[in-house]
Formats: C-alpha cells, sequence, structure tokens
C-alpha cells in the first residue's frame, strides 16, 4: 500500500479548529494528518503544512501577532520558501500575513462585530495545491466565522497582486470590507494559501454543500502528481 | 451582650446572632466573609431549597443529579450529556462584557468539571426597551461578551432567545446554557472518595476582582449601586481554553478524586462544598495560593472570583503527574491544602490560623427559609412599551404587523451570526430553526436543546404560565423528532422577601415540578437567580427552561424552514384551547382584561413525539416547526425564511375566532411542510397516532395569502405584500442595531 502524504496540522495555544482540520484532512485517503507542536522547529517529512483557525493566543495583542513569532513559524517559513503547500485557515490566514509569509494585512471587520455566516464566492486562481480540482469562475458556497478578515493591502501591492492572480476567492456579498472582495490569496509562487472561509466545516453533506471537500482533494492530487514526477525524473 | 451585631459584609443580623450562637463567640474577620459567601441566596439556596425538593430528578437515563457541578444523562450506549444553565444577571448588568463573557466561561467550566467535552452553548436574554440607549448598550455589550468567550475557547453557541420588555430595564436576565458530551466510565464527580487527598488549585491567578459577587447578587440593587464595578469579575477565554484542556486531560488520565470549579464565592465554596459532601474537613493554606497580587488578605483570596480556576482534590501519588501537565498548558497549578477528617473549615496563612469554623455550620446550617407568600391581589404593573391600544379595533394584518414591527418579533439573526456556531462541526442545525441540534458523533445519535423563557404567562398565572413553558419545550423538541432526556432550569425571580414574588416562585416551581413529572422529564440540574430587583421593583416571575431531546437518526434532522415552493403545509396536534392569555399577541395589546392562559392537552401532548418520529423516520417532512411566539402567522413566514420569495397560500374552513387561529401559542402545535403525495400516508399516521391533523394550504412563490370563512361564514382573504412582511421580520431588531452614526 502506498504510503500517505503525510499534513502537519500546527496547533497554537488558543488554536480551536484543530480537530475538524484533522477530521477534514482523515477524510481523503490519500492524506495522513500529523499533529505539529507551536514548539516544533522542524517537522519530519512533511509533504503540507495547515494552520488551522482559533484565537491563537486569545487574539492578545493582535490577532495572529504572537502566533507569527513562535518557534514553529521559522520552519513553516522554510517550508514554504521551498515551495511546498501551506494553508492557512482564518486565524491560520492571520498569521501568515503577521508572519510576512502572505502579503496584506486583515483589520477588524468593517461592522465591528463577529460574523458567523455563509458566504456565496467565487474561485478565481486553481493554479494552487490547493485548488487544482476547481474551475476558473465556480462558484461556491462556505462559512465565515471571523472578527478580523478585511483585507487591507497597499494600492501598489494590491495592483502587484492583482496583476500576477495571486486571488484565489472572492465574496460575492463583501460581509467585511475587504478590499476587492478578497476572501483568498495565494504567495507569488503559488505555493502558499491563506483564506478566511472555512473549507474544512464542509466536508460533509449532512447541511449545506460540501463545498469545502475539494480544497482537501485537490491537496491529495497535487501531492499525487509530485510524487509521479519525482518519480519519473528519479535516474 | 447588648449591642446588635454588624457585619462588615451585610449579612442581616438575624443571621449574625446565629453564627454567634452556633460558634459560641464573635466570628473573625475571615470568618465572618466565609459565613457571608457561603449563607448568601446564591450559595445556600436559603429561600428556595424547601421548594426545590419538589422537582424530580430520577429517571432510568439519569447519571449524575443535582449536588454536582452539571447533571448527566445517558444518550447512546457508552456516551452521557453533561448540562446546566446558570444565570449572570447582576454582573452583566454592571458591566455587560464581562458579566457575559465569565457567564459563558462559568457554565463551561461546571460542563468540563464533570469530564464532559462541552460541545454548545445557548442563551436567554431579557432587556429592557430598546428604546433606551442604555439598554442598547447592555445588549450589544452582552452579545459581544458571549461572543469573545465562547468563540474563542471553540464551543459553539448554536442557539438562544431574545426578549425585550420594560420591565427588565433595572435588571437584565442574562443565563447561559452549556452541553459537554462525557463518556460513562470518565465521568467526573464533586464528591470525593474517603482517601487522604490534597487540594490542588489549577488555572488562572487569583486577584481581586470579583471578591464578594456571590453576596453581590444576593440582594437588590438601588441607585447609588456605583461601586460595585470590582464585584465583576474579568473573563480570560484564553486561559479558560487551557484551563479546559488541562482539566480533561487530568480526568482523561484518572488522576483526580474530585472537581469543582471556583465559581461563586471561589476558593471557599469550592472547598467547603467537595469536604461537605464526603463529611469530612478542609484546610487551605492561602499563602500557597497562586495570587496576582501578593498582598491580598486572606478573605479577599477566599472570597475572590477570579475566573478560570479549578479546585481539584487528589492523591498525593497525583500531584507530581497534574503539575507537570498544569505547566505544558501554561497555567498555574499548585497544591493549596488537605483534605482532614476533623470536619472543619481551616483556613492558614503558613503556620498562622485565620479561621476554624465547623463544615455544618456553613452548609447544612446554613439557613433555611420557608419564607411568607402571599397571591398577588393585583395584577403585576403593566408593560408599559407601548401607549394603550384599542385591543379589537385592528384587522388581522395589522396585528401582524406590529408583531413584526416590535424587536421581539423580528429575526434574531443580528444576534447569531456574531457567534461562531459551527466550530467543532457538530451543529445540525443552526440558530433560525426552532431548536438546535448537536450531533452526538455516536450510535448516530444527536441532542436538541429547546429553550424556553417566556414569562407573559406566568405574568398572567405563574404556575399554569410555568407549565405552558415545560410544554414548549417537549413540542419543540417533537417538531425534529426527539424525545425529552432531562431538563435544567434557571429560575429568575425578584426578592424573596416580598410575599408576592415567594408565592410566584413557588407557584411557578410547582408548575414546573408537575409538568415535568406528567411528561417524565428529569430536572437534573438548575440555578436561582432571585434579587432582580431595584429601587423596590422586581421582574415579572422568569423561569427559564433549557429541555435536551435524544434523536435517535443524526441523518433525519428536519430543518425549521424551507426554499421549495409547493409543498403541502399541515397542522398538527391539539387545538382544544386557544386561549391568547400570556402569549405575544397579549403582552403586545396588554389588554387590561386578558383572557386565559391556554391549558395543555397533556393526553395529546404525550402522543405528538412518537407521532413526530414516526413520520419523520420514514423522511417524509421537508421542514417542521412548532407554533411559536407570535402563533401561526409569524411561525409561517418562520418556516418560508428559507428562500426571500417564498410564501405561503392558506385556505382554511370557519374560524370560530380567527384571533385564536391566529395568533394563539398554545403548546401541542406543529405546522409541517410535505411533498403533496405524502398527505394520505400522514392522515393516516395521524389517525393512528389520534393526533388531530389538519391541511393548512401550501407554501407559494411570491404570495401571502390566507382564505378562511369568519363565524358568520362570509368568506374573508388575507392577502400581504410578502417581500414587505420578510422585510419586516428581517429589520425589527437588525435594523435598530445597525442605525448607528
Amino acid at each position: 500500500m502506498p504510503s500517505r502524504h503525510r499534513v502537519g496540522i500546527v496547533r497554537f495555544p488558543g488554536t480551536n479548529c484543530d480537530l475538524d482540520t484533522w477530521e477534514a484532512v482523515s477524510l481523503i485517503p490519500e492524506l495522513e494528518p500529523v499533529w505539529i507542536s507551536h514548539k516544533d522547529r522542524q517537522g519530519s517529512d512533511l509533504s503540507a503544512i495547515v494552520l488551522p483557525g482559533g484565537f491563537s493566543y486569545g487574539d492578545y495583542l493582535r490577532t495572529g501577532i504572537i502566533a507569527a513569532r513562535s518557534p514553529v513559524m521559522d520552519m513553516v517559513g522554510s517550508f514554504a520558501e521551498s515551495g511546498l503547500p501551506v494553508l492557512g485557515i482564518c486565524n491560520g490566514f492571520q498569521i501568515l500575513v503577521e508572519a510576512g509569509i502572505l502579503p496584506g494585512t486583515l483589520l477588524p471587520n468593517s461592522g465591528r462585530t463577529f460574523l458567523c455566516q455563509e458566504e456565496a464566492l467565487v474561485m478565481e486562481n486553481c493554479r494552487t495545491p490547493f485548488t487544482t480540482l476547481f474551475v476558473p469562475g465556480t462558484p461556491l458556497t462556505l462559512p465565515i466565522a471571523h472578527q478580523e478578515g478585511r483585507f487591507f493591502i497597499d494600492p501598489d501591492q494590491l495592483q502587484e497582486i492583482e496583476k500576477k492572480g495571486q486571488v484565489l476567492l472572492r465574496y460575492l456579498n463583501n460581509p467585511n470590507g475587504s478590499e476587492r472582495e478578497i476572501a483568498g490569496l495565494a504567495n507569488g509562487a503559488g505555493n502558499v494559501v491563506g483564506l478566511m472561509p472555512h473549507p474544512e466545516r464542509r466536508v460533509r453533506s449532512l447541511f449545506g454543500r460540501p463545498d469545502g471537500l475539494a480544497f482537501f482533494r485537490s491537496l491529495a492530487l497535487h501531492l499525487d502528481r509530485q510524487k509521479l514526477r519525482t518519480v519519473e525524473t528519479a535516474p | 451582650m447588648t449591642a446588635v451585631p454588624t457585619s462588615r459584609f451585610r449579612i442581616p443580623a438575624p443571621e449574625m446572632e446565629r453564627i454567634r450562637t452556633l460558634l459560641g463567640r464573635d466570628p473573625n474577620l475571615t470568618e465572618e466573609a466565609v459565613f457571608s459567601a457561603l449563607w448568601s441566596e446564591h450559595c445556600s439556596y436559603k429561600s428556595s431549597r424547601i421548594h426545590l425538593r419538589k422537582f424530580s430528578s430520577k429517571g432510568p437515563r439519569v447519571l449524575m443529579g443535582p449536588g454536582e457541578n452539571a447533571g448527566v444523562v445517558r444518550v447512546t450506549s457508552r456516551t452521557g450529556i453533561a448540562f446546566k444553565m446558570e444565570s449572570h444577571n447582576h454582573p452583566s448588568y454592571i458591566e455587560p462584557f464581562q458579566g457575559a463573557a465569565t457567564g459563558v466561561g462559568g457554565i463551561l467550566r461546571d460542563i468540563f468539571a464533570m469530564g464532559a467535552r462541552p460541545v454548545a452553548l445557548t442563551n436567554s436574554l431579557v432587556f429592557g426597551s430598546l428604546r433606551q440607549p442604555r439598554q442598547m448598550t447592555l445588549f450589544r455589550r452582552v452579545v459581544a461578551g458571549i461572543a469573545a468567550y465562547g468563540n474563542a475557547i471553540g464551543v459553539p453557541t448554536v442557539g438562544g432567545e431574545v426578549w425585550f420588555d420594560e420591565r427588565y430595564s433595572k435588571n437584565i436576565l442574562v443565563n447561559a446554557f452549556a452541553l459537554g458530551v462525557v463518556d460513562e466510565d470518565g465521568i467526573m464527580s464533586a464528591v470525593p472518595p474517603p482517601k487522604p487527598l490534597l487540594a490542588v488549585y489549577l488555572g488562572n491567578k487569583t486577584g481581586r476582582d470579583g471578591v464578594s459577587g456571590a453576596a453581590m447578587a444576593s440582594r437588590s440593587f438601588t441607585g447609588g449601586d456605583t461601586d460595585l464595578r470590582p464585584q465583576v469579575q474579568v473573563a480570560d477565554p484564553f486561559v479558560g481554553k487551557k484551563v479546559m484542556e488541562a482539566t480533561l486531560r487530568i480526568i482523561r488520565e484518572g488522576l483526580a478524586g474530585a472537581i469543582q470549579d471556583m465559581g461563586a464565592a471561589g476558593l471557599t465554596s469550592s472547598s467547603v462544598e467537595m469536604a461537605s459532601k464526603a463529611s469530612l474537613g478542609i484546610e487551605i493554606d492561602v499563602e500557597r495560593v497562586p495570587l496576582r497580587d501578593p498582598s491580598m488578605e486572606p478573605w479577599e483570596v477566599l472570597l475572590s472570583e477570579s475566573q478560570e480556576r479549578m479546585l481539584l482534590l487528589v492523591e498525593e501519588s497525583r500531584v507530581e503527574r497534574i503539575l507537570a501537565i498544569a505547566s505544558d498548558s501554561q497555567v498555574s497549578a499548585a497544591v493549596v491544602g488537605r483534605i482532614i477528617t476533623d470536619p472543619v473549615f481551616r483556613v492558614r496563612k503558613g503556620e498562622a490560623v485565620f479561621a476554624e469554623i465547623p463544615v455544618p455550620f456553613l452548609t447544612e446550617e446554613a439557613p433555611c427559609y420557608d419564607r411568607p407568600a402571599r397571591d398577588r391581589a393585583l395584577p403585576l404593573s403593566p408593560t408599559a412599551h407601548h401607549a394603550p391600544s384599542e385591543a379589537g379595533r385592528h384587522s388581522i394584518a395589522e396585528l401582524f404587523h406590529r408583531l413584526l414591527d416590535h424587536p421581539n418579533g423580528g429575526a434574531a439573526d443580528w444576534i447569531s451570526r456574531q457567534f461562531d456556531f459551527e466550530v467543532g462541526t457538530r451543529t445540525l442545525l443552526p440558530p433560525g430553526h426552532d431548536v438546535a441540534v448537536v450531533d452526538l458523533r455516536e450510535e448516530e445519535r444527536a441532542v436538541a436543546i429547546s429553550m424556553a423563557g417566556f414569562s407573559h404567562p406566568l405574568t398572567r398565572d405563574p404556575g399554569l404560565g410555568a407549565m405552558l413553558l415545560v410544554a414548549k419545550c417537549v413540542t419543540d423538541l417533537a417538531a425534529v423528532g426527539s424525545w425529552p432526556v432531562g431538563m435544567t432550569d434557571c429560575l429568575n425571580f425578584g426578592n424573596p422577601e416580598r410575599p408576592e414574588t415567594m408565592s410566584d416562585f413557588i407557584q411557578a416551581v410547582e408548575g414546573i415540578a408537575e409538568a415535568s413529572r406528567r411528561l417524565g422529564i428529569p430536572v437534573v440540574s438548575g440555578n436561582v437567580s432571585f434579587y432582580n430587583e431595584t429601587d423596590g421593583l422586581s421582574i415579572p416571575p422568569t423561569p427559564i427552561l433549557a429541555t435536551c431531546g435524544l434523536l435517535s437518526s443524526r441523518r433525519r434532522v428536519v430543518p425549521g424552514k424551507t426554499t421549495r415552493p409547493g409543498l403541502s403545509l399541515a397542522l398538527v396536534g391539539s387545538s382544544t384551547d386557544l386561549s391568547l392569555g400570556g402569549s405575544y399577541l397579549d403582552w403586545i395589546l396588554e389588554d387590561p382584561e386578558p383572557g386565559s392562559v391556554p391549558l395543555v392537552d397533556w393526553e395529546t401532548l404525550g402522543r405528538l413525539q412518537p407521532f413526530m418520529s414516526a413520520i419523520l423516520a420514514d423522511g417524509r417532512i421537508c421542514a417542521s416547526r412548532a407554533i411559536g411566539r407570535g402563533g401561526l402567522l409569524r411561525t409561517l413566514l418562520q418556516l418560508v425564511s428559507g428562500d426571500a420569495t417564498l410564501g405561503v397560500a392558506l385556505s382554511l374552513p370557519r374560524l370560530e375566532d380567527p384571533l385564536e387561529t391566529f395568533f394563539s401559542e398554545a403548546p401541542g402545535r406543529i405546522l409541517l411542510a410535505f411533498e403533496p403525495d405524502q398527505l394520505r400516508t400522514l392522515e393516516e399516521t395521524a389517525l393512528e397516532f389520534r393526533i388531530p391533523f389538519q391541511r393548512v394550504g401550501s407554501t407559494a412563490p411570491r404570495l401571502w395569502t390566507i382564505r378562511y370563512r369568519d363565524r358568520e361564514g362570509r368568506v374573508k382573504e388575507l392577502t400581504d405584500n410578502l417581500e414587505q412582511l420578510k422585510r419586516r421580520y428581517a429589520v425589527s431588531l437588525a435594523g435598530q442595531m445597525e442605525d448607528l452614526p
């Protein structure tokens, strides 16, 4: 039996979507979730890393900022730099921007309250490891649950990320005042992805459409292809 | 002795006398502080104890009943649900954000102290009229406080209710309910085993916040209560989460003998109550308590209600491992005392003894009052939220608009979207349905939670009104096909020293006790909040109930709203008494001579649940909703709220009393939506279960038409602009909250 791809799920004190993310990853037969502690400086044999949502360090000081400076983030940084897949969901996204791994910043929602609701979204960039199974322009519905999700970036950088096609997902009815309705974003290389909506909350069909599952399936497909390529190019 | 003993902790003079008699001497400062906390209404239930015995907590499923941190009821072959509700009314009025947040934190600690992982929160909120800016602020900040705690700790807030009523302006109600899941063999208790045990403190360091909070919550407010802010505790959900994970781990590893959270009266009540349950004594050394401020006096340490703290009684051999877990979880922990065979509560600071009180003096010997009760001669004060109206002169459409236009009749989305209701991904029915349903992830089962706290029927008749609340819960649960397995309550009342309040209280308790006994629902936990009174004015009697129901198949959960046109609609259940007394319409109209409160048809109600289970098991129903606040019309509007353009076309027979048909909230009736070809089977099943079944119409796109014949047989038609109705419903609460400068 071929070994499964190990997907590291990072837990900071205060992370609370860890178990949901673990379950979502477990649903994909090709993926094997493994816990990563905020204290870990290296992950062995990981194929991808996911930073789940929650309130790391109680959102103290500023959301994501303390977690962005914890030991594990050095590892996540070099992992990302080497081109391997990294996904940050909600607070994970906030941590990635605070760590400078993704551009921009996430400000308090324009309505100043926490928002937990379903959002209609449009998928734009399907070239990342987490979105290969989507077709550009695909409409999808995912829940959001955040108080600081208003994506902001200076105009020059905004132009740049738009030009490079780094915008992954946009809201149809901008709930939080994000620049250009941006709900999800990739880095320049396309291997690091941040999402404010929660794909891990829509992986079953008990209620609502399981639109989140394709993100994890995409990852499995991407990793399978990578492996195949490695095998092919091996002497 | 000639001088009347006065107390520095506001202990009433007769109780001070009693303390002197018991001790045979004057209590010192620390001892007096301890008495003030444990003899407070909040801790001792001195005015309610003799009445609460009327509740039955027995049942084949009950694993843990009253006396524990929370009740536990078996729901699968190997798991139980632990649940409880508590009030945080007084603190929330003084500091709404922290008051509400600590209310959530406190109820969660009660749940995980039992070894249960919390999986759902709900709340019941009652405020004064939103026309007052102060109420607007209180409401906004209470919602934000609940959100801040629940969202951060990662427990979904899956449902709740809200009510605005002038009579609560000086005493808002913030009641929080929590539910957790626990393996039957992993249930923790607050009753220690008879072994030599050490007392281990776990969690946040102790500060001066919340000192004497229990005593504060045990008296009425007066005009000059500006000095109470320091008695409100401060929440820290981040530490709360770390304490929760550490506690659950300690329980999972079997390291603790007994656990109690440090809630009201903090270290004092948790240590004394656990020792008392084992008929033992306990010694606490305040010098070893982790402190934020080392200058704190022993009595302050004892009475502090700093949040996120647990007290564990453990065998000495386990201490090392517990301290290691605490350190790994980054929370403070320390051995602060020990169980002693001599049944005394001894407080030391190093070698010096600061208090020594026999434990029974603090618990069994605490005052227990059978306070005088006297029925009200006059009805309760008018609601005064509107100028008196001329009932009867309004058309049905106008009345319906009035019900929708008041924030009490509007959609509560503005509240629920501030709560993360999905974290944990167990939420099968989120807010916006009648009940919340949470996946148990075991044996395909799920649990439904129904909240009922509408006080208006009780202002009309406390006893019958309380029974209505129980019947409402059971109807709500039946609507999703669940059967009730347990109930918890929070009894919010005014000043028990007033005979009228006491009379309301006794009648309400008896009503709940009788109704729950009739339906076989054990009352497994509960809480009493007295002294909801300011400047002599008490709130109306407001018991708030939360009833848990069990669903045998999580895949058959039926929603409370639909998006589909062309479905048939039917009303099932008993319509023998549709009196309007105590209804939302009655409240809006402030009828000076109200109708009676409807009597519950218990017989039919008892058959409703099996009937609903039968038809839901066959998957015949697309949506179902109990007739609730506002009666049939408002419930219809909620049923079609799944889609912006979906309405209804109803055709009803001759109506004796159209007002009753459209606005009665008599429990025991459920509105069903189903494919038209199911009609015959459903009618047959209803006949078999002897459940009245009445087809009323269909869901229809862009329509709101209701045809009926009046008493004289004339055809009447109620047609309304659907878009406007939906808008009224959507904005009546949210519109007020979003119009900020």
